[in-house]
């Protein structure tokens, strides 16, 4: 335990820190490489970010049996965890990483010969691939102590946990937070707080310390920190033209998911926010001739990102606003450092796809709005059906009532056997030919 | 068959004349005793199976479960116009994202009524939470008939449902010993989705009669797990391959069959919250997966079915994330396990019947094999 302790903090605080400097030594004055038509020069941030990722993986390899390991949904309330010292795995991004590397179709073949229906989430089904066949892009994933499942994203989680705790025969905590008709019942809230002090007693039971009020209340405050300077990345794209694209900011989102809660996350978003600010002083765009600006629906369709972004951006189309970016940029303002458990419950419960669809078409409208969206792109996606649910009526009613044009573009988030590329952007074409 | 006079229109109609409200409720898990003691009527809403009533089916993606598409499209055809509210049960992701569609965007225009439970804890955050749901659908229901809820109409009403939960326990339980075919035993107990308590119970206890000592299904004893025997010609099949269905795991008959009723006394709601806890393992309320694995394992043994069939709605997250689980348990005990999938079809295709009577074919071979 002590030798991998120590492997463990040799890794994450030496080796890995060093050959992230040996790599920028390597790279030095080279600068982030000058604009690749039709986009605007690339974000100097997406370096660091880079690198973040890369360590926090890195150190991942060696955290089982040194310290505590969780593996934890993206909605979960990981503040709550991190006084302990828990090294956190978000199977999700690593989902997100595995779809960007095309290695969806083989994981998922792997658990579809067990049984698991390609119908259910390309990310559930990535991550069990993964755990049943030992692949990853990121070299290894560390053996979990604890799960950690919040049902605010969606029920899936739910499913995907269960099979994931009978696997490794650890606890399982679900924070169950029962969705939201308008404004949330004093007793649902109850519940959810109730919930967050029993997570607590398993947490400590299973990282066998007890938690640090104080430092539960610095999590907190630098939690709540960490979502304000990310809507102030995502305010820059408010600016004409806006300084970086969607796509951009569905990458640079890992942080405050992952990271939530840490110095080194609101470090990074305070370099990324004024890189931005930075950019919209000099006129920088993320796109060259940015002409169309467009909101995005859902989750980005991981695999094809980069071919979807330059057909867009060729077109001086750009995604200016994300639903699911801004959803990070939202709840996390209810947290309050003095009330962690009470807070945190308001805060996760009032999550955008633990609401109902007034509330979401709200959102849209003041997004559209604010950052001067004319068009949308509404991913209709085979994977996320809490999420998808309810487009065809959005799609219906942002262009009724605000005049916003909209395109169904039917995808997954994860897996390209989904994805019929022709017909795709055949329907992409016919989308952007009506803005003329 | 047994000749059933009371139907479900007939049913609605006659609440109706009485002055008494009528609630359309979505699958599959809500709190029956509430609308008897308030004198609602409740008329559950499983699709209904066959292509969807009118074009708003296609205001949900085709990805989506037929449950949901079929229901909305039903909804906003007037189908349910007959009915003062429609109750949506906090089932799952679709029935949840329909339960602000069709209410907040069309599709129904009358009061919607939620009822959510709890996702895997059975502690007292969860009793508590229950309770609370439990008043509160109470409130809602006072606002609809003008009446508040009187708790000792609320502990007849636990009484009765008791009773009728006994005796579909008792019929599917002793399943071997009653002379009914699965077709009419089907019908009997899905008739409970539309009649009135008491009309219904009077059916049960007919058709309890029938229990005998001695076992008359001569069949090949078979288990079904999934979310709703539709369509119902799937039992037509069974039985003309000569099977029967032994065990019974449908979200929709026997996962809303009680394993233990909670003492009489005390407060009647909280002995209601504490039946939400009692029932068998469903993956729509969560849970633990071997817990869900053991009891069905229980209940195939129990009823000495030879093999399992799994049949599953197609999109159904609930049901098929599970899928693995059971093949897993099933195959570690020898069991022959056939797997279908569904979307509400009005009737089974040839294919699916080949496929039905070949397993039963192979089951049966398999159990007489010296």
């Amino acid at each position: 335990m002590i030798a991998r302790r120590v492997r463990y903090e040799i890794v994450s605080r030496a080796i890995g820190p060093t050959l992230m400097a040996m790599e920028r030594w390597r790279r030095r004055g080279r600068g982030a490489g000058g604009a690749e038509a039709p986009f605007g020069p690339p974000l100097e941030s997406t370096r660091k970010l880079k690198e973040l990722t890369t360590l926090h993986y890195l150190a991942g390899r060696f955290a089982d049996g040194a310290v505590p390991v969780a593996w934890v949904t993206s909605g979960f309330p990981v503040e709550m965890l991190r006084p302990l010292g828990f090294h956190t795995v978000y199977p999700e991004n690593h989902g997100a990483i595995c779809s960007v590397k095309r290695m969806v179709p083989e994981l998922s073949e792997a658990v579809e010969r067990e049984g698991y229906s390609r119908d259910l989430c390309g990310y559930a089904r990535a991550d069990l691939g993964s755990v049943a066949t030992g692949k990853t892009p990121v070299g290894r994933l560390p053996r979990p102590d604890l799960l950690c499942c919040c049902t605010n994203i969606c029920q899936t989680v739910l499913y995907w946990y269960r099979a994931l705790a009978v696997h490794f025969r650890v606890p399982l905590v679900v924070i169950d937070t029962p969705f939201v008709y308008g404004e949330a019942q004093p007793h649902l809230l109850a519940y959810v707080a109730y919930q967050l002090r029993e997570l607590t007693e398993t947490a400590e039971r299973v990282a066998g310390s007890k938690v640090d009020r104080d430092a539960l209340g610095e999590t907190m405050r630098l939690a709540r920190e960490g979502t304000r300077l990310w809507a102030e990345c995502l305010r820059a794209g408010c600016a004409r033209p806006s300084p970086w694209t969607g796509f951009d900011s569905f990458f640079h989102l890992a942080p405050i998911v992952a990271m939530r809660g840490t110095r080194e996350c609101n470090a990074y978003y305070r370099m990324l926010r004024d890189e931005l600010n930075d950019r919209v002083a000099r006129g920088v765009g993320g796109v060259a001739d940015e002409r169309v600006r467009l909101l995005w629906d859902n989750l980005p369709i991981w695999f094809n990102l980069r071919d979807l972004s330059t057909v867009l951006a060729r077109n001086g189309f750009n995604i200016v606003c994300a639903t699911y970016t801004n959803a990070w940029a939202e709840a996390g303002s209810m947290i309050d450092p003095a009330d962690p458990e009470g807070s945190a419950a308001r805060a996760y419960v009032h999550v955008l796809l633990n609401r109902d669809l007034p509330y979401k078409l709200s959102i849209m409208k003041r997004l559209c709005r604010e950052y001067g969206a004319t068009g949308a792109i509404f991913h209709s996606d085979r994977s996320c059906k809490p999420y998808s649910i309810g487009q065809i009526d959005l799609m219906g009613r942002l262009a009724s009532e605000e005049g916003v044009k909209g395109l169904l573009l039917e995808a997954d988030h994860a897996d390209p056997r989904s994805w019929s590329e022709a017909q795709a952007y055949n329907r992409l074409h016919a989308f952007m030919e009506m803005f003329g | 068959m047994p000749e059933y006079t009371i139907m479900r229109d007939a049913t609605i109609s006659a609440r109706k004349k009485l002055g008494h409200k009528t609630v359309v409720v979505l699958p599959v898990h809500y709190p029956r005793e509430l609308f008897t003691a308030m004198d609602v009527h409740t008329v559950e809403l499983w699709g209904p199976p066959g292509p969807p009533h009118g074009p708003d089916a296609g205001r949900i993606q085709a990805y989506t479960c037929a449950v949901v598409r079929n229901a909305l499209a039903f909804l906003a055809s007037g189908g349910a116009d007959a009915a003062d509210a429609v109750l949506f049960p906090h089932t799952c992701d679709s029935i949840q994202g329909l339960a602000t569609l069709a209410p907040d965007f069309g599709g129904w225009g009358k009061p919607a009524l939620r009822f959510l439970h709890p996702k895997g804890g059975d502690g007292p955050a969860a009793r508590a939470f229950v309770r609370a749901e439990l008043s509160l659908l109470a409130d809602r229901l006072a606002e609809l008939t003008g009446r508040p809820l009187a708790l000792p109409r609320l502990a007849e009403a636990i009484g009765l449902h008791a009773r009728i939960d006994r005796l579909r326990g008792d019929l599917l339980s002793r399943r071997a010993l009653l002379g009914m075919g699965d077709r009419d035993l089907y019908r009997l107990l899905r008739r409970g989705e539309f009649l009135v308590p008491e009309d219904h119970l009077a059916e049960l206890a007919v058709a309890a009669r029938g229990l005998g000592e001695e076992r008359v299904q001569r069949g090949v004893p078979l288990m079904v797990t999934g979310y709703v025997p539709e369509p119902m010609t799937l039992l037509d099949s069974l039985a003309s391959s000569g099977a029967f269905v032994a065990a019974d795991d449908y979200a929709a008959v026997g996962r809303r069959v009680p394993l233990s009723f909670p003492a009489d006394g005390g407060d009647p709601l909280d002995t209601l919250a504490a039946k939400a806890f009692s029932m068998p393992p469903c993956p729509t309320r969560g849970g633990d997966q071997d817990v869900r694995m053991e009891h069905m394992e229980t209940l195939y043994r129990r009823s000495g079915s030879a093999g399992l069939i799994v049949h599953v709605q197609k999109f159904c997250e609930p049901e098929l994330f599970d899928v693995p689980a059971i093949r897993r348990r099933f195959a570690r005990i020898g069991a022959p396990l056939l797997y279908l999938e569904g979307e509400l079809e009005a009737s089974l295709s040839g294919q699916v019947v080949t496929r039905l009577e070949a397993f039963v074919e192979m089951v049966d071979a398999r159990r007489n094999a010296p």
